[in-house]
C-alpha cells in the first residue's frame, strides 16, 4: 500500500507540475506584463536611493572618450557607441547620447539617440542611414546639471553587410532541413528502408474497391468543391490516381463527379493514366467522371441524389469539403458504403471522421501521395520535412518551459535563456 | 524378429526393363506390337489444345454484352489473325465506327453475351512420345501410347536433375573413387553419358555443359554446385523438368562421396554401348527416382522390373550402406539386429543394427539410417 | 461400448480402440501397418485390417473376421468385435482443390477458407485481381490436375459479371483431373446466387460434375462456409474417395463418413475450443508439409504450409529463411558446408533420423524456422473478414483501425497442441516446449501440450458420433500436458529484473523468486499437480492484465513443468555470434534441454 500511496502523490505532483506549466505557458503575455511592473518598481526604489547619496551640487564628471563602431552582420544604419565613464561615484543619474550625420563635410544638428542609465557605458543607435558617417556625443545628467559633452574623434558609418548576423539560425535552420530531405532522398534512392507509419485510410482503399467489385456497383469518388489552385484538390487527385489503377485492376466501375470543369480535366488525366498502368486501357470510360456545376448545393444535391439511386459500395471524399461534408457522409453511411474522407479542412474533420470509415486527417493527406507512391524521392522528403517538424516540435516545448520558468524565477538564468532562445530564432 | 524391411535403390546387372510411354492426352500410336524400335522412334504422337486467348471485345467497343452478337464480324469457328476485326460499333449515324482487333492468332471458340468477352483458341501444338530405350514393342494401348522391353543394364540412383536424354557411354577417370575434374572432359564426349567417380565437381560440370555432354553420372555433388547450375537452391526434391541443356545424375547423395564400386564397375563393363538416362526424381508420395538403362537385347530374363522404389529384407550379412553423418556413405554388412530398441547419442530410442564396415570397423546405427546395396 | 477408428496415412494407417469402462471412454491399444492404396496391393481396406489385426493381437478380441471385414457386435454382452468403426484418409496426397473467387481478399479468400477447413490442399487461388492476364490463369489452371475446384464470388444480388467470367475461364481451359480418363471434375459453385443459371450453362459441357450450394460470403459482412465445407465432404466421398482403391469398401464398412485427416483434426480442436471454452493453437509438423490449425473467439482457421516440413521440404525450410536463421538457435559449432549436403541428403533420403546429439540439435533448430515460418503463414490467413463497412465515433480520430486484422492473438492464446515426428519425438519433451516456445513466442500463461499418438484425427471423427467419447479420450490419453510457458509481453532489458514470481499448492509456496531481463528458469511441476501460480511484471512487461499489472491464475503441473521466459516479447536474439551462443547454451542449460 505504501507503494500505491508513493504512486499517488507523484501522479498528483506531476499533474500539478503539468497544469502549471500549462498556465504559465498559455498566460505567457500576463507574466510579462508582470515583469515588467515590477522592473518599474525597481528603477523608482532605486532612483529614491540614489537621490539620498547625491548631496554634491555640481555637475557630474563627462566621460573619459567616447568610440563609435559599425555593428557587423546587419543591413546597416546601426552603430553601437560606447564610452569611458570617469571612476568613482558620481551623482550623475543618465547619459545622454546624441548623434549627428555628416552633411556636406559639416556636422548637421544633433539629434538625441538615447538616454541610457548611469550604469551603463554603451548604446545602439539604429535607424541610421546606410553608409552616412556620423558623429556622436555622450552627456552625464545629474540633478544639479549636466557635465561637459563628450565627442567622436571620427565620424563613424554604418555599413550594409551581405549577411544578417541576426537571422544566421534560421539561415542553419534552413540549411538543416534542406540537408536533411535532401540526405534522406539520397538514403531512400540507395534503397535504405524508410519506415512510414501505416496509414489505416490509405491500406483500406483495397478494401472499399474490392467490395464494390464484389457487390457489383460502382466506385464513387468526390475531389472537393475547390479548383485546381487549391493544394488539396490537387492532393485528392493523386489519391484519385492510386483508387482509379486499384479499379482498374479489379475491374471495378469508377465515377467522379466534380464541381469544376479544370479538376474534371483534371481527373480524367489521373484516371486514364492509371487504367493505361494497370494494363486495361480498354475499361477507360471518360463519360463517367463529368461537371455537374459550380453551385455547392447544386453539385451537393446531385451527389447526393445519386448515390441514393445507384448505392455506390464504396465513397471517397478527397479533397476540400465545406457545409456538405455531413451530408455527403451521412448520406453515404446510410446506403451502407465503405467510406474514406481526407481533407485538411479542420472544421469538417470531425463529421468525416464520425461518418466515415477512414479519415485522412491534414498531413496525412498531403503526405498521402508519398506514401502510395512509394517512391524514394518523395519518401525520403517525406522523412526530412518530418525531422524538421519533430525539432520544430521539440523547440516549442523547450520554449514553452523556458517561459514557463523565466515567469517562476525571474531572478534565475532562464529569463536570458528565454532571451538568447528568441533571438536565435530571429524573433 | 532378425528381419526388417528397409528401403534401397536398384542397380543389377540384368534385368528386362519395361517401359511405358504415354501421351498426355489421347492421340495417335505409330508403331506396331513386336517392332524393335531405337531410343529416339517416335512412338506415338498428337495435337495438344491451343492456348487460350480471351478478348473482352464488348469493352473495346463500349457496349453492353448483350448487343454484342448483332455486331461480330467474326463467327464462332471462324479461323483468326492477329489484327483481324472481330467486330464492329454502329457508330453515331453510321460514322465513327470502332472495331475490335484480335490480339491473337487461332480459332474463335466462344463469344459471351453475359461478359462481352470472346475466347480464341491458339493452333494446336504438336507432342511427340520417344521410345527412350532402344527395344521391342511388347504393348500398344490405344490412342495413348505403348511399352517398350528390352533387358537392360539397370541403375537406380538417388538424385538427379533434368530430363530424358540418351547417348553411348563413355568412362571418365580411372576409378569408382576419383572426383569428376575439368581435365576428365574432352570434345570426344559430346552427346555422351558419360560415368564420373566420385564427386562432380563445379569445373567437371561447366566443361561437360560446353561440350554438350547428354548426362554425367557421378557418386555426388556439392550442393552449393548444384545451386550454380540450376540458378536457385532447390527446395523440393521433384525434379526432371530443368532446361539447363544436361541431365545430372548422382548414384550416392550430396558431398564428398565415391560411387559404389559395384555400379561403377557395371557401368564400365558396357561402355562404348548406348544407354538411356532419365533424371527425373519425386521424393513424395509414389517415389520416383533418376534412372539409367543400358539396353542389352531381347528380354530373356525371368525377372521384370517397371521402375518405381524397392525395398528389401534386411538380414544378417546383407550389404548396407550407412545414410545418415556420422558415417555418411560407408559401406558394409550387417553384422548384428539387435531386437531392442537402443538409445542413440542424440538421446532418442531407436531400432539399431551393426555394421561391419569394409574397413573392419563395426558400427552400430538406426536401422532408418541404412539402405540396400546390390540386387 | 468398444470403437475402432483407423487414420490411413500416405505412408501407414494407424489404428486405435477406444473403450468405455466403468463409464468412462479410454483408449486402450494401438496398431499400425502399412498403408496399401498403391501398387501392388492397391487396396486400401488390406491395411486397415492390417493395423486392426495388431489391435487383435494386442487386445484379444476377435476384431477382424476371416474374411478381413471388421467384426460388429451384435449386443455389449458379445465379447468379439467392436461397436463403431470410423475412418480418416490422406492417402495418396490428400485431398487437392483449386479456388477461384473475384477479390483475391474477399470471396477468393473466403473460398480458400472453406477448402482448408475441409481438409484440402489448396494448389491454387485464381482471382480476378491476382494480377495475373486471363491467359495466364488458364495456363495455370490447365496445368494444375486438382481433385476439385469450388468456385464462388460475388455477394447475393452482387457482382454476376466478374464470377461468370472466371468460370468462362475454367470452362475453356478444362482442368484434367488427377484421376485422369473418364473421371469427371467435380466443380462446386458457392458464389452469387443471381449467377446459378449462367455458371449451369458455363459448366453444362462435358467433363465437369457440377454442384451448387449456398454462397459462402452472402453479404460481405457475412462468411457462410458450413454448406460448402460439408459439399466438399461429400464430393470427396463421391468423386474422389470412389476413384481410390479400396474405399469404395472401406466407406460400406465406415459408421461415420470418412473424412481428410486435417479437417477431423480441425474439427476436434475446436470441439475443445468450444467444450472448454479457451483459444487453442494446434500444429502437425510432417515430412512434407505443415499444418496449423487456430481456434480463437469461437473462430476457427487452419492453413497448410506445403512447402514448410522435416524431410521431403527440408531444404526448402533453409532456403525460405536462410541457414544463418537456422544456425541462430544452435549452440554447437558447425561447419555451413556441411550442412548444406547434409539437409539435401535427408531430403532425398527423408526415412533417416538423427545418430548423433549434433544432428539432433540442427534438426530441431530447422523444425523451430519451419515452425515460425508456417506461424507467420497462418497470421495473415487468419483474420477477420475484409471489405466490411466500420461504426466510428470522433474518437476513433486517430486510432483507426484497419479491417482484416489477424485473429491470432499470442497473449490470449490458452492451449498451444503439437504434433508431429520432430515435435512429439523429440527424445526429452523439454525439446518440444523449447521448440513451440522459441517458435511461437506465446505470450502471458500458455499452456503446451503434445499429442501423444497423432491420435486427434480419431477423435475428430469420433466427435461427430459420440462427442463425449472423444472430448474424454482426448483429454485423458490423446494430450500430454507438458507444462505451461509463463512469459511477459514486451521488451525486457538485459540484467535488469522482469518480474517476480511464486507458485503456492493450497497455500503452500512450492517455489518463488525473480527473473532477470533475457533469462529463462523451469520450475519443475509434475503431472496431475495443481497450483496457483502469481506472476508480477515490471513496468511495461504485460502478462496479460496490462503492462506492470500482477496476474494470477491455476496451472496444472506436466512432463516439463513450468516454464518462466523473461526473453521479452517479440523474441530478440543477440546479433553477435559469440554473445547469441552464449545465451542459447544458457537457456539451453535452464531447461535441461539436451541433458
Amino acid at each position: 500500500m505504501v507503494w500505491t500511496e508513493t504512486a499517488n502523490r507523484w501522479q498528483i505532483l506531476s499533474i500539478a507540475f503539468i497544469l502549471s506549466v500549462i498556465a504559465q505557458g498559455s498566460f505567457g503575455a500576463i507574466a510579462t506584463t508582470a515583469e515588467n511592473t515590477t522592473e518599474n518598481k525597481l528603477s523608482t526604489s532605486s532612483n529614491v536611493s540614489l537621490n539620498e547619496l547625491s548631496q554634491e551640487v555640481t555637475a557630474p564628471p563627462a566621460a573619459l572618450t567616447i568610440t563609435g563602431a559599425d555593428v557587423p552582420w546587419d543591413a546597416g544604419g546601426v552603430i553601437k557607441v560606447s564610452w569611458q565613464p570617469v571612476a568613482g561615484t558620481t551623482s550623475a543619474t543618465k547619459w545622454i547620447v546624441e548623434g549627428s550625420e555628416v552633411v556636406e563635410a559639416g556636422q548637421g544638428p544633433w539629434i538625441l539617440v538615447t538616454e541610457v542609465p548611469i550604469a551603463e557605458t554603451s548604446a545602439v543607435a539604429s535607424k541610421l542611414n546606410v553608409d552616412s558617417a556620423y558623429f556622436f556625443r555622450v552627456t552625464a545628467v545629474s540633478p544639479n546639471g549636466s557635465s561637459a559633452v563628450t565627442m567622436t574623434k571620427t565620424a563613424v558609418r554604418g555599413h550594409w553587410n551581405f549577411f544578417i548576423g541576426a537571422k544566421m539560425p534560421l539561415f542553419c535552420a534552413i540549411l538543416f532541413v534542406c540537408g536533411c530531405v535532401i540526405y534522406f532522398i539520397l538514403a531512400a534512392r540507395r534503397g535504405q528502408p524508410m519506415k512510414v507509419r501505416r496509414i489505416a485510410a490509405l491500406e483500406a482503399i483495397k478494401d472499399a474497391v474490392g467490395r464494390a467489385t464484389e457487390m457489383g456497383r460502382s466506385i464513387l469518388f468526390v475531389p472537393g468543391i475547390q479548383d485546381m489552385d487549391n493544394i488539396q484538390t490537387v492532393a485528392g487527385l493523386t489519391v484519385l490516381g492510386n483508387v482509379s489503377r486499384t479499379a482498374a485492376e479489379y475491374d471495378a466501375a469508377i465515377e467522379v463527379p466534380t464541381s469544376r470543369s479544370l479538376v474534371m480535366e483534371a481527373a480524367r488525366e489521373a484516371v486514364q493514366a492509371s487504367y493505361l498502368a494497370a494494363g486495361r486501357a480498354d475499361a477507360y470510360n471518360a463519360d463517367s467522371i463529368r461537371y455537374i456545376t459550380d453551385e455547392q448545393f447544386g453539385f451537393v444535391a446531385y451527389v447526393s441524389g445519386r448515390m441514393v439511386r445507384e448505392k455506390p459500395a464504396a465513397c471517397f471524399y478527397m479533397g476540400c469539403f465545406f457545409a456538405e461534408s455531413l451530408i455527403l457522409a451521412e448520406t453515404g453511411n446510410s446506403i451502407g458504403a465503405i467510406q474514406i474522407a481526407g481533407t485538411a479542412e479542420s472544421s469538417q474533420l470531425p463529421f468525416f471522421v464520425a461518418a466515415c470509415d477512414y479519415t485522412l486527417i491534414g498531413e496525412e493527406f498531403m503526405a498521402a501521395s508519398a506514401y502510395l507512391s512509394g517512391e524514394p524521392d518523395q519518401i525520403g522528403s517525406l522523412k526530412g520535412q518530418d525531422l524538421s517538424k519533430a525539432i520544430a516540435a521539440i523547440l516549442i516545448i523547450i520554449g514553452v518551459v523556458l517561459a514557463t520558468g523565466a515567469a517562476i524565477a525571474p531572478q534565475s538564468v532562464l529569463p536570458a535563456a528565454l532571451q538568447w532562445l528568441k533571438g536565435m530564432l530571429g524573433s | 524378429m532378425a528381419k526388417a524391411y528397409t528401403p534401397g535403390l536398384k542397380v543389377t546387372a540384368r534385368t528386362t526393363y519395361r517401359v511405358r510411354r504415354l501421351l498426355p492426352v489421347t492421340g495417335e500410336v505409330r508403331v506396331k506390337v513386336g517392332e524393335s524400335v531405337s531410343a529416339k522412334t517416335v512412338v506415338a504422337q498428337t495435337f495438344l489444345e491451343g492456348d487460350v486467348f480471351p478478348i473482352k471485345v464488348a469493352g473495346m467497343l463500349s457496349v453492353n454484352p448483350a448487343e454484342l452478337m448483332p455486331l461480330m464480324l467474326k463467327c464462332v469457328g471462324d479461323s483468326v489473325q492477329v489484327g483481324d476485326a472481330l467486330a464492329r460499333s454502329k457508330g453515331i449515324f453510321g460514322m465513327m465506327k470502332t472495331e475490335a482487333k484480335s490480339t491473337a492468332t487461332g480459332t474463335l471458340e466462344s463469344v459471351s453475351e453475359s461478359t462481352g468477352m470472346v475466347i480464341i483458341r491458339g493452333a494446336q501444338t504438336p507432342v511427340q512420345v520417344c521410345a527412350y530405350v532402344a527395344g521391342k514393342i511388347i504393348e500398344v494401348i490405344p490412342n495413348e501410347g505403348v511399352v517398350v522391353e528390352t533387358d537392360a543394364l539397370f541403375v537406380q540412383g538417388i538424385f538427379g536433375v533434368g530430363g530424358e536424354t540418351w547417348g553411348p557411354l563413355m568412362i571418365a577417370g580411372k576409378s569408382h573413387a576419383e572426383d569428376l575434374r575439368e581435365e576428365h572432359i574432352d570434345a570426344s564426349m559430346k552427346g555422351a553419358v558419360v560415368v564420373g567417380g566420385a564427386r562432380m565437381t563445379a569445373g567437371g560440370i561447366r566443361r561437360a555443359r560446353e561440350v554438350g555432354v547428354s548426362a554425367l553420372i557421378c557418386g555426388g555433388i556439392d550442393d552449393a554446385d548444384l545451386r550454380d547450375v540450376l540458378g536457385y537452391d532447390l527446395g523440393v526434391a521433384v525434379t526432371g523438368s530443368e532446361k539447363i541443356g544436361i541431365t545430372l545424375l548422382v548414384t550416392e547423395g550430396f558431398g564428398d562421396i565415391a560411387m559404389a564400386k559395384r555400379t561403377f564397375q557395371l557401368l564400365l563393363a558396357h561402355a562404348g554401348k548406348m544407354a538411356s538416362v532419365n533424371g527425373a526424381t519425386q521424393i513424395r508420395a509414389g517415389v520416383m527416382r533418376p534412372e539409367i538403362a543400358v539396353p542389352l537385347g531381347e528380354a530373356s530374363s525371368g525377372e521384370i522390373f517397371t521402375g518405381g522404389a524397392t525395398a528389401g529384407i534386411l538380414d544378417i550379412g546383407t550389404p548396407v550402406r550407412i545414410i545418415r553423418d556420422p558415417h555418411f556413405g560407408l559401406l558394409g554388412s550387417v553384422n548384428a539386429l539387435p531386437e531392442q530398441p537402443a538409445v542413440l547419442g542424440s538421446g532418442s530410442k531407436a531400432r539399431v543394427l551393426e555394421v561391419a564396415l569394409e574397413s573392419g570397423q563395426r558400427v552400430t546405427v538406426p536401422r532408418a539410417n541404412v539402405e540396400l546395396v546390390g540386387d | 461400448m468398444r470403437i475402432v477408428a483407423t487414420d490411413c496415412g500416405s505412408t501407414t494407417t494407424k489404428a486405435i480402440l477406444i473403450e468405455e469402462k466403468d463409464g468412462v471412454f479410454r483408449q486402450t491399444f494401438r496398431g499400425e501397418a502399412p498403408t496399401t492404396v498403391e501398387e501392388p496391393f492397391a487396396d486400401v481396406t488390406l491395411g486397415v485390417a492390417n493395423s486392426v489385426t495388431e489391435l487383435q493381437e494386442l487386445s484379444g478380441y476377435k476384431l477382424i473376421a476371416d474374411d478381413g471385414t471388421i467384426i460388429r457386435r451384435k449386443n455389449a454382452s458379445d465379447p468379439d468385435g467392436c461397436d463403431l468403426y470410423i475412418s480418416t484418409s490422406s492417402a495418396g496426397g490428400g485431398l487437392q482443390m483449386m479456388v477461384a473467387g473475384v477479390v483475391r481478399e474477399m470471396t477468393a479468400e473466403s473460398a480458400k477458407r472453406a477448402a482448408l477447413g475441409a481438409g484440402a490442399i489448396v494448389m491454387d487461388t485464381i482471382a480476378s485481381n491476382d494480377r495475373r492476364k486471363p491467359h495466364e490463369q488458364i495456363q495455370r489452371i490447365r496445368e494444375l490436375r486438382p481433385d476439385m475446384v469450388l468456385v464462388s464470388g460475388g455477394t447475393d444480388g452482387g457482382d454476376t459479371k466478374k464470377v461468370i467470367e472466371i468460370a468462362e475461364l475454367i470452362a475453356p481451359a478444362r482442368p484434367r483431373p488427377r484421376f485422369g480418363g473418364e473421371y469427371k471434375l467435380p466443380l462446386i459453385f458457392a458464389g452469387n446466387k443471381e449467377a446459378r443459371p449462367t455458371i449451369q450453362r458455363v459448366f453444362s459441357g462435358e467433363g465437369f460434375a457440377l454442384s451448387v450450394v449456398d454462397n459462402l460470403r452472402p453479404t460481405l459482412e457475412r462468411e457462410n462456409l458450413g454448406p460448402a465445407r460439408e459439399r466438399i465432404h461429400d464430393v470427396f466421398l463421391e468423386h474422389v474417395m470412389a476413384h481410390a482403391p479400396g474405399y469404395d469398401k472401406l466407406m460400406t464398412w465406415a459408421n461415420a463418413p470418412i473424412m481428410p485427416t486435417p479437417g477431423a483434426v480441425g474439427d476436434i480442436l475446436q470441439t475443445i475450443a468450444k467444450g472448454r471454452g479457451i483459444n487453442v493453437v494446434g500444429v502437425d509438423i510432417g515430412g512434407a508439409t505443415t499444418d496449423m490449425f487456430s481456434v480463437f473467439g469461437g473462430v476457427f482457421n487452419r492453413t497448410v504450409s506445403a512447402n514448410l516440413g522435416m524431410s521431403y521440404s527440408i531444404s526448402n525450410v533453409c532456403a525460405e529463411t536462410g541457414m544463418d536463421n537456422v544456425l541462430r538457435w544452435v549452440h554447437l559449432d558447425m561447419d555451413e558446408r556441411e550442412l548444406r549436403n547434409r539437409v539435401k541428403n535427408k531430403m532425398i533420403r527423408p526415412t533417416t533420423i538423427p545418430q548423433t546429439l549434433e544432428a539432433l540439435v540442427f534438426e530441431q533448430a530447422v523444425s523451430r524456422e519451419a515452425l515460425r515460418l508456417a506461424y507467420i503463414q497462418h497470421k495473415s490467413f487468419a483474420t477477420t473478414l475484409k471489405g466490411v463497412q466500420q461504426q466510428r465515433t470522433v474518437g476513433d480520430a486517430f486510432s483507426q483501425k484497419e479491417a482484416g486484422g489477424s485473429l491470432v492473438d499470442n497473449m490470449a492464446l490458452d492451449l498451444m497442441v503439437a504434433s508431429g515426428g520432430v515435435l512429439s519425438h523429440a527424445p526429452r519433451m523439454e525439446q518440444t516446449a523449447l521448440m513451440m516456445i522459441d517458435a511461437f513466442e506465446p505470450e502471458g500463461f500458455t499452456e503446451l501440450a503434445k499429442d501423444s499418438i497423432f491420435m486427434m484425427p480419431h477423435l475428430g471423427v469420433l466427435a461427430s458420433v459420440n462427442p463425449r467419447a472423444a472430448m474424454e479420450v482426448f483429454e485423458k490419453d490423446c494430450l500430454v500436458v507438458l507444462g505451461w510457458c509463463i512469459a511477459p509481453r514486451g521488451e525486457v532489458r538485459a540484467g535488469r529484473p522482469a518480474f517476480d514470481f511464486t507458485l503456492r499448492r493450497t497455500n503452500e509456496v512450492v517455489a518463488q523468486g525473480q527473473l532477470i531481463g533475457g533469462e529463462m528458469r523451469l520450475v519443475r511441476f509434475g503431472h496431475g499437480e495443481v497450483g496457483m501460480l502469481e506472476v508480477r511484471p515490471e513496468r511495461g512487461l504485460d502478462m496479460g492484465a496490462g503492462p506492470g499489472e500482477p496476474v494470477t491464475r491455476e496451472v496444472r503441473g506436466g512432463t516439463v513443468g513450468i516454464v518462466l521466459d523473461a526473453r521479452g516479447r517479440p523474441l530478440k536474439l543477440p546479433t553477435s555470434a559469440v554473445e547469441r551462443r552464449a545465451c542459447v547454451e544458457r537457456w539451453l542449460k535452464a531447461l535441461e534441454v539436451y541433458e
